[in-house]
């Protein structure tokens, strides 16, 4: 049982070989100005490691970027489907970087919380945060 | 909102807010002869064409030569990169652009299980030989410039492949020209680092191509360090210079360990790839200082007579990061408005980038945008007439002054810390960087740095001037391109004669594994013919040094 008081913890990380990490350095300094803990992944990252990562450090968030392709159509899904199989479904997950109009429906569907990147004030993420979290936490 | 508000935040825009460059120096409201007393026309600024070359490399600039016109390109097959080479040489470019895929930038192969859904996706994947004669087909290389983005350690079996292509096709060695990044250092806090790695084994390999290409192509330019990419990644542009300089001190300092003169290459590593961003007047004063800066320590530090070793060749991809990707139509005269400081500022080649950059790699119609904007500033528009134009301006050469200073006030720093790799490996650039890329967003956040369509002047999208950008290959597209090049490398793999590619490898290991005083080069070429591939040759390379065959240790090698 998480204590409900506690540090919200996040873990940043782009999945694949993209190497576009401006977003999530950015992101990076603003979630720990916002008091949060990150757990900062980087790029290169498999999706197995970010969720193993994730479990191993109790997060309570996972922020995903990707931006170079397509390919975040294959990693943030696999991300979601391997919480659910280790029964992780309460960490959140959210979506940053070029992630184009078509795919958001599928990926909401899916359990992605929310998307972020280019022109969204950070504040706004961190406040999705904060109400997932508070929600989560409530839930158990 | 009500009527009076309106009023009131639009009241806000009338006087001009800013009053530091980009980098942060302060800018007065106006300039004048007060802010040149102490400045030594002959010693510091000179003729274009003299040393220090703050005016420019040559005499007559752009009379004698205009800025060689690229425009980027790489994408998918090695084959429709071609057809787009064609393309663009009969609409009147000059050189050729030649942008790796994220794998061969990382140096993997296609079928990596790690490569699955990326080969040719953002740009050409480059393997083995063959893909030089797919790439090449009906182009000749004696008459066309080409430059090719790759880094260190790729860039080193890119650059032995397209020598062994030129070579078996009958090409005169000696009229080949082009360039390639091949620049490892910067990719440790900027993009790839794993193809970096171990560092001083990727600066060493770097250094062969160098030493390789001085002797047999003289006219092609073996490192075209990465300006830009640190510049995208948060340096500012003095640091962007500073740092790209200190880094070429490290080549500099092994080639004259070597045994070289400087004055025997110097000349061949003086081609940097830099960023020009949206501040016009410090993009200007950043390219004159930066020539001054290195005209300086060649003859200062390394005691270079001949003038060729003192000029600085400037080459620009004009900024992405300061392109939108809301109002994408407003691109063009950011690019354009780039552009012109890359003309001012005496540049010797640049590509500006396509208005859709925040979208997709360049379509045609954007790539014919692109090469339009150098045809209307290179023909139309008379900007390139008068060598470096703004010379003498109180601001300019005062700005270009500031710039140099400090530029020399980083590359000390750098050198007290023992040069470019060991203020890499202590983390200190990255984080510098870091810093500069934390300020600059959050000024956007505040907007103190507006950006139109971005931050302010927002409109819906259905306001927005309707433009064909590019778009994404669907998911399935793109898995199926990357296969199709995945199973290209199988059949490869499959067909070739083992016997002789392992032969090629093995000895090629066992001549790395010598290190310095062996230079690899003719040994990667001779693999290449054998049909080995990036990854097998980078491989062995890494084994015989005591890394891992595999940079992601997911393979081994099995020939």
């Amino acid at each position: 049982m998480k204590d409900s008081n506690r540090k919200i913890k996040v873990v940043v990380a782009m999945p694949g070989l993209d190497c576009h990490d401006r977003g999530i350095i950015y992101l990076s300094h603003v979630l720990k100005e916002a008091g949060m803990e990150v757990v900062y992944l980087g790029k290169f990252n498999t999706p197995e490691y970010i969720v193993n990562t994730a479990m191993e450090e109790d997060a309570d968030v996972i922020a995903l970027s990707y931006l170079n392709d397509h390919l975040y159509m294959i990693f943030f899904p696999r991300v979601i489907e391997l919480l659910k199989e280790k029964g992780c479904s309460d960490i959140c997950v959210m979506a940053g970087g070029r992630i184009i109009e078509e795919d958001r429906p599928k990926l909401l569907e899916l359990g992605i919380t929310g998307f972020f990147g280019q022109s969204t004030p950070t504040k706004d993420m961190v406040q999705h945060i904060e109400d997932r979290v508070k929600r989560e936490r409530w839930k158990q | 909102m009500s009527s009076k508000e309106k009023i009131k935040s639009t009241r806000r825009f009338d006087v001009c807010p800013v009053t530091e460059t980009s980098a942060g120096i302060p800018l007065k409201e106006v300039y004048g002869p007060q802010d040149l007393e102490n400045v030594d026309y002959k010693n510091e600024i000179a003729n274009p064409g003299e040393y220090p070359f703050t005016r420019g490399i040559w005499n007559n600039m752009y009379r004698g030569k205009l800025w060689t016109r690229r425009v980027f390109t790489g994408l998918g097959s090695t084959a429709d990169t071609n057809a787009r080479y064609k393309y663009l040489l009969g609409k009147g470019a000059s050189g050729l652009y030649c942008f790796g895929d994220t794998i061969t930038h990382q140096g993997i192969d296609p079928d990596h299980p790690l490569a699955q859904g990326y080969a040719g996706v953002s740009g050409v994947s480059i393997v083995c030989l063959q893909d030089m004669y797919d790439l090449f087909d009906g182009i000749s290389l004696e008459d066309v410039s080409v430059s090719f983005n790759n880094p260190c350690m790729a860039a080193t079996v890119v650059y032995s492949a397209f020598v062994a292509y030129a070579e078996d096709m009958g090409y005169d060695l000696k009229k080949i020209s082009g360039s390639i990044l091949n620049e490892p250092i910067h990719l440790v806090y900027s993009m790839f680092e794993t193809n970096a790695k171990p560092l001083d084994l990727a600066a060493k390999l770097a250094t062969d191509v160098i030493e390789y290409s001085i002797k047999n192509t003289p006219r092609w330019h073996p490192i075209a360090p990465n300006a830009y990419d640190m510049h995208e990644k948060g340096a500012n542009a003095i640091q962007e210079m500073a740092f790209t300089i200190a880094i070429m001190e490290e080549y500099i300092q092994r080639m004259i360990k070597r045994g070289y003169d400087i004055d025997e290459f110097a000349s061949r590593v003086n081609v940097f790839g830099c960023a020009c961003d949206i501040d016009f007047f410090e993009e200007i004063c950043k390219f004159r200082a930066a020539r001054r800066v290195w005209a300086k320590l060649m003859k200062e530090k390394y005691g270079a007579k001949k003038p060729e070793s003192c000029r600085l060749y400037l080459s620009v991809h004009t900024s992405g990061n300061s392109l939108t990707v809301q109002q994408p139509v407003n691109n063009v005269a950011r690019v354009t408005l780039e552009s012109l400081a890359c003309v001012l500022g005496g540049l010797q080649s640049f590509d500006p980038a396509g208005y859709d950059e925040g979208y997709y790699i360049l379509t045609e119609h954007s790539a014919l945008t692109s090469l339009n904007i150098h045809n209307i500033l290179a023909y139309e528009s008379r900007v390139a007439s008068v060598a470096d134009p703004l010379a003498g301006s109180y601001f300019i050469e005062s700005l270009t002054n500031k710039m140099e200073d400090e530029m020399f006030k980083i590359i000390n720093e750098i050198n007290d810390m023992g040069g470019a790799i060991k203020a890499t490996e202590s983390g200190w650039i990255g984080s510098e960087m870091d810093k500069e890329l934390i300020k600059e967003q959050k000024e956007i956040e505040e907007k103190k740095r507006i950006i139109v369509g971005m931050n302010e002047f927002i409109v819906s999208k259905e306001e927005e001037v309707p433009i064909e950008v590019g778009r994404d290959r669907p998911l399935e597209e793109q898995m199926a391109t990357s296969k199709k090049r995945e199973d290209k490398i199988k059949k490869l793999r499959e067909t070739r004669d083992k016997r002789k590619t392992k032969d090629a490898l093995e000895n090629l290991r066992e001549v790395a594994s010598k290190g310095e005083g062996h230079n690899l080069v003719p040994l990667m070429m001779e693999s290449l013919r054998a049909k080995a591939t990036l990854g097998e040759i980078l491989g062995v390379i890494r084994e015989a040094n005591g890394a891992s065959y595999d940079p992601y240790k997911v393979l081994q090698y099995s020939l």
